[in-house]
C-alpha cells in the first residue's frame, strides 16, 4: 500500500493521524516528566487508569445498552480514565507523604492494586457484556485499527490542548524544572505549575492510552524524550526534537503493524499498535543514545581511542628525544620503554614517517626535524608541569612523574606561557634533568 | 464433584477447615488455588520484604514485565504451547536469562549511555515486554494473547504448578533462611557488610534470580502485574505492626496467606450467590489492598491516638 493512503484512506487515515497526535502530546508532556526524573511516576498513573476505563466503559454499557455509539463510548472511558489516573496520584501523595513509604514502593502499590482492581471490574464487565470486554481490552496494549474520523477530531483537540498549555507555559515550566528554588524567588507559583505539570501528565496518559495502551504508556513518555534529550541543546529545541521523534514513531509503529503480518502471510491479524510503537521509539531512541554527535557512546569512544592514539604517538615522540633526538635507532629499543605489541609500533611509525615526524630506513628509525622539535616540546611541557607541582603545588618529588605522564598530552600553549612565566623561565626540572628551552623548538 | 460447589463464603471457611481437620482426600480446584496462591505469596512476601527494604521495587516491577520475553523465547526455541504447561527447566533458563539480561541493559544504560535511572528502568522493560507480546502475538496468531498474560487466569491451574510454586517457596524460605544474617546486613548496611568480607553484589544477584524465577512461576497464577501486588503490598502492609525483619517477612507471609485464602473463598462466594466469575487474581490483590489500608489506618488512629494523650497531659 502505498504510504500516502495511510493519510488519505477514509479507513486508514483515522488510526494513522490519531496515533500520531496522542504519540505527539504524551511525548511532549514525557519530555517535562523526564527532566523532572519521574518518568515511573507515568507508569503508576497509566495503570491505575485501567479501573476507570472498565467502570467508564461499563456505565456507558448500562446507561446506553450494548449499542452504544462510538462516541459516547470514547468520552466515558476517557473521563474514567481520568478519574483514575487523579486517584492513582493522590493515592501515590498519600503514600509518601502521610505514610512515609518510600517512591519506589509507593509507585509499585498504586501501580498493582488499581490494576487489581480493574482486573477484578473487567471479570465482571467480561460476562455481563462480553462485547464491551473487547473494548476495554482493547486499550491495554492499544488498538489504532478502529479509530474514525471522530477520534482524529476528539484527539486533535486533547492533544491541540496540551500543546497550547506546553507551548504557553514554557517558560515557567522549564524555570520550576530546573530550578525550583530560583523560580519561586522570582515569583513563579510553584505549586501551580506542578499542579499543572500533574494535569498535563494525566491527560497525556488518558490521551495517549487508546493508542499505545495502558501497559506500555510509560514507554511512550520515555522514548520520544529520552531520544531528543541526546540531540537538544535547549528546552525548545528538546521539545521541538521529543514532537518529531514521537509522530515518527508513531506513524511507523502503526505502518509496522499493519505491514508485518501482511508480509509474514498472517491474513487479517494486525499487531497490536502499542508494542509496535514501543518498539520503534525504543529503536530511534537507541539509535540516539548511540550515534548523536556530542553525547553519543560511539562518538565518545572514537573521542576516546584518538586521544589514546595521539598520546601514544606523542609517547614514541618523546622516547626518540630522549634516546637521542640526532641519532638513529631501532625498534627495540622503544619497546624497552614503551608497552604495545611490535605491529602496533609497526603501524604507528609508519603513520608518523608519512606525516612527516621521523624517517625509517630498513629498521633504522630517525626523527625529522619536526619530530625532534615535537618531541622536545612533549619533554618541555612534561618537565614545566613537574617543577610546577613541586614548587607551587607542594607535591613530592617522586609522585609528580605519573600526573605529568598524563598532563604533557593536555597542556595548550596558553598554559605553557604561563607556566614559564610563573616558574621564571626556568632550565631545570626537580630531578635536575634540563627543560628544553622555548627558543630552540 | 467440588465440595465446594455452590458455598457462600462462610460455608467455604467451614468447609475449608472441616476438610483440612479431617484431613480429606482429594484436592478440588479451589484448594489447589489457596495452596498455589499460598505458596506463591509466601516466595513473593519473603523476596518482597527485602527488596522494599533495599528500595529495589522498581527492579521486581522490571522483571514482571521482562519475563514474558524470556518465556516466549524459550517455548519459541522448544515450539511448546505459552500459555500450556510449563517445563521446569525452560522456565528456570528462562528466569535466568532475562534476569541478568534486564539488570544487564539497564546497567548498559545508566553507565555507558549515561541515561538517568528512571528512564533507563522504564525503557528497558517497556521495550522487553513490547517485543514480548509482538512475537507472542506472531506466534500464536492471536491477537489477544497479551490480554491474559497480564491478567494471569487461576482457574487454568494444575496440581503440577502447585508441585512447582510449593517447591519454589521451599527454595526460598531455604535460601533466604541459610544466607537470613548476610541478608540482613547487606539489606541495612552494604558498607559494613562490604567491610567484613561480605559481598552485597554477590547477594543482591542472588535475590534478583529468585525474584525472576518466583515471578516467572507465578506468571500463569496471576499474572505478570499482579505478581507486583504480592510482592509489594504484604511487606508494606507488614510494616504497620512490627520492626524487625523477621517479623516483617513472617508477617508479609500471614498476610499474602490471608488474602489468598479469603480471595479464594470471596471468589467461590461471587459464583455461588451472585452468579458473577471474577477473577480470583484480582480479588485478591483488592483485598491485600483493603488489608493495607486497615492497617494504616488503624496504626493512623493509634498514632494520633498517644499523640492527644501527650498532647492533653501537657496541657
Amino acid at each position: 500500500m502505498n504510504i500516502l493512503d495511510y493519510f488519505f484512506d477514509p479507513i486508514f487515515r483515522g488510526p494513522t493521524i490519531g496515533t500520531m497526535l496522542m504519540c505527539l502530546s504524551a511525548a511532549l508532556v514525557g519530555a517535562i516528566v523526564l527532566l523532572r526524573r519521574q518518568s515511573l511516576v507515568g507508569e503508576a498513573l497509566s495503570h491505575s487508569t485501567y479501573p476507570g476505563v472498565v467502570l467508564g466503559a461499563a456505565l456507558a454499557g448500562v446507561l446506553f445498552g450494548e449499542s452504544v455509539s462510538n462516541t459516547t463510548m470514547s468520552i466515558f472511558i476517557l473521563t474514567g480514565a481520568a478519574i483514575f489516573a487523579f486517584l492513582g496520584w493522590c493515592g501515590i501523595q498519600f503514600l509518601e507523604r502521610s505514610l512515609h513509604i518510600r517512591s519506589d514502593a509507593a509507585l509499585c502499590l498504586i501501580l498493582s492494586l488499581f490494576f487489581g482492581i480493574g482486573v477484578t471490574f473487567a471479570s465482571d464487565v467480561q460476562f455481563a457484556y462480553s462485547s464491551l470486554y473487547m473494548q476495554i481490552q482493547m486499550y491495554l496494549f492499544g488498538q489504532a485499527a478502529t479509530m474514525t474520523d471522530f477520534h482524529i477530531a476528539l484527539y486533535s483537540l486533547l492533544s491541540l490542548l496540551v500543546i497550547t498549555i506546553v507551548v504557553v507555559f514554557q517558560r515557567e515550566l522549564e524555570l520550576v524544572t530546573f530550578d525550583r528554588q530560583y523560580a519561586k524567588t522570582i515569583g513563579v507559583r510553584t505549586f501551580l505549575v506542578e499542579a499543572w505539570i500533574t494535569l498535563l501528565l494525566i491527560l497525556a496518559i488518558v490521551i495517549g492510552i487508546r493508542s499505545v495502551g495502558i501497559v506500555l504508556m510509560s514507554a511512550m513518555l520515555i522514548a520520544p524524550a529520552a531520544a531528543a534529550r541526546q540531540l537538544a541543546t535547549s528546552f525548545r529545541s528538546l521539545l521541538t526534537l521529543t514532537a518529531l521523534v514521537a509522530v515518527l514513531s508513531a506513524f511507523l509503529g502503526n505502518y509496522l503493524s499493519i505491514e508485518i503480518p501482511a508480509l509474514l502471510d498472517a491474513g487479517s491479524l494486525s499487531l497490536p499498535t502499542g508494542p509496535m510503537i514501543v518498539l520503534v521509539a525504543t529503536v530511534l531512541c537507541l539509535f540516539a543514545l548511540l550515534f548523536s554527535p556530542g553525547r553519543g557512546v560511539v562518538l565518545r569512544l572514537v573521542r576516546r581511542l584518538r586521544f589514546r592514539h595521539r598520546c601514544l604517538c606523542e609517547n614514541i615522540l618523546k622516547t626518540l628525544w630522549k634516546l637521542g633526538a640526532r641519532e638513529t635507532h631501532t625498534k627495540a629499543e622503544i619497546l624497552q620503554y614503551q608497552s604495545l605489541s611490535k605491529w602496533h609500533l609497526t603501524l604507528i611509525l609508519r603513520q608518523l614517517q608519512w606525516e612527516g615526524w621521523l624517517s625509517l630506513s630498513k629498521g633504522n628509525i630517525q626523527l625529522t626535524h619536526a619530530g625532534e622539535q615535537r618531541g622536545g616540546h612533549i619533554v618541555r611541557l612534561h618537565r614545566l608541569w613537574e617543577l610546577y607541582l613541586v614548587t607551587c603545588a607542594g607535591a613530592g618529588i617522586e609522585r609528580v612523574h605519573r600526573n605529568a605522564e598524563e598532563m604533557e598530552h593536555i597542556l595548550t600553549p596558553e598554559i605553557e606561557a604561563e607556566l614559564t612565566r610563573l616558574l621564571h623561565n626556568p632550565q631545570k626540572d626537580p630531578h635536575r634533568q634540563p627543560i628544553p628551552p622555548q627558543e630552540l623548538l | 464433584m467440588n465440595p465446594y460447589y455452590d458455598a457462600n463464603v462462610w460455608e467455604f471457611m467451614g468447609i475449608f477447615f472441616r476438610r483440612l481437620f479431617l484431613w480429606e482426600g482429594g484436592l478440588p480446584s479451589d484448594e489447589l488455588q489457596i495452596w498455589t496462591l499460598g505458596a506463591v505469596s509466601t516466595s513473593t512476601a519473603l523476596l518482597g520484604t527485602l527488596l522494599v527494604l533495599r528500595k529495589m521495587t522498581m527492579v521486581a516491577n522490571a522483571l514482571s514485565h521482562t519475563i514474558l520475553l524470556g518465556i516466549v523465547g524459550a517455548f519459541l526455541l522448544t515450539g511448546m504451547n505459552v500459555m500450556g504447561g510449563l517445563d521446569l527447566t525452560t522456565l528456570l533458563i528462562a528466569a535466568f536469562v532475562m534476569g541478568i539480561l534486564t539488570t544487564l541493559s539497564t546497567d548498559l544504560l545508566i553507565r555507558v549511555a549515561r541515561l538517568q535511572e528512571d528512564a533507563s528502568i522504564g525503557l528497558v522493560f517497556n521495550s522487553l515486554f513490547a517485543l514480548g507480546v509482538v512475537v507472542l502475538t506472531l506466534m500464536t496468531r492471536d491477537a489477544h494473547i497479551g490480554t491474559e498474560v497480564v491478567m494471569g487466569n487461576v482457574d487454568a491451574l494444575q496440581k503440577s504448578d502447585l508441585r512447582l510454586m510449593g517447591a519454589l517457596a521451599g527454595v526460598n524460605l531455604f535460601l533466604i533462611g541459610l544466607f537470613f544474617k548476610e541478608f540482613n546486613l547487606t539489606t541495612f548496611d552494604p558498607g559494613l557488610a562490604h567491610s567484613m568480607g561480605y559481598r552485597p553484589a554477590l547477594y543482591s544477584f542472588l535475590l534478583m534470580i529468585l525474584v525472576s524465577l518466583s515471578i516467572v512461576a507465578a506468571f500463569r497464577a496471576v499474572g505478570a502485574l499482579l505478581v507486583i501486588a504480592l510482592i509489594v503490598i504484604p511487606p508494606l502492609t507488614a510494616r504497620f505492626w512490627t520492626r524487625s525483619l523477621l517479623g516483617l517477612m513472617s508477617g508479609a507471609i500471614g498476610v499474602g496467606w490471608l488474602g489468598s485464602f479469603v480471595g479464594v473463598a470471596l471468589s467461590r462466594h461471587f459464583l455461588s450467590v451472585q452468579g458473577k466469575a471474577l477473577s480470583t487474581g484480582g480479588i485478591v490483590v483488592v483485598l491485600l489492598g483493603l488489608l493495607f489500608l486497615l492497617s494504616a489506618l488503624i496504626q493512623r488512629f493509634h498514632y494520633l491516638r498517644i499523640r492527644g494523650i501527650v498532647l492533653s497531659k501537657r496541657r
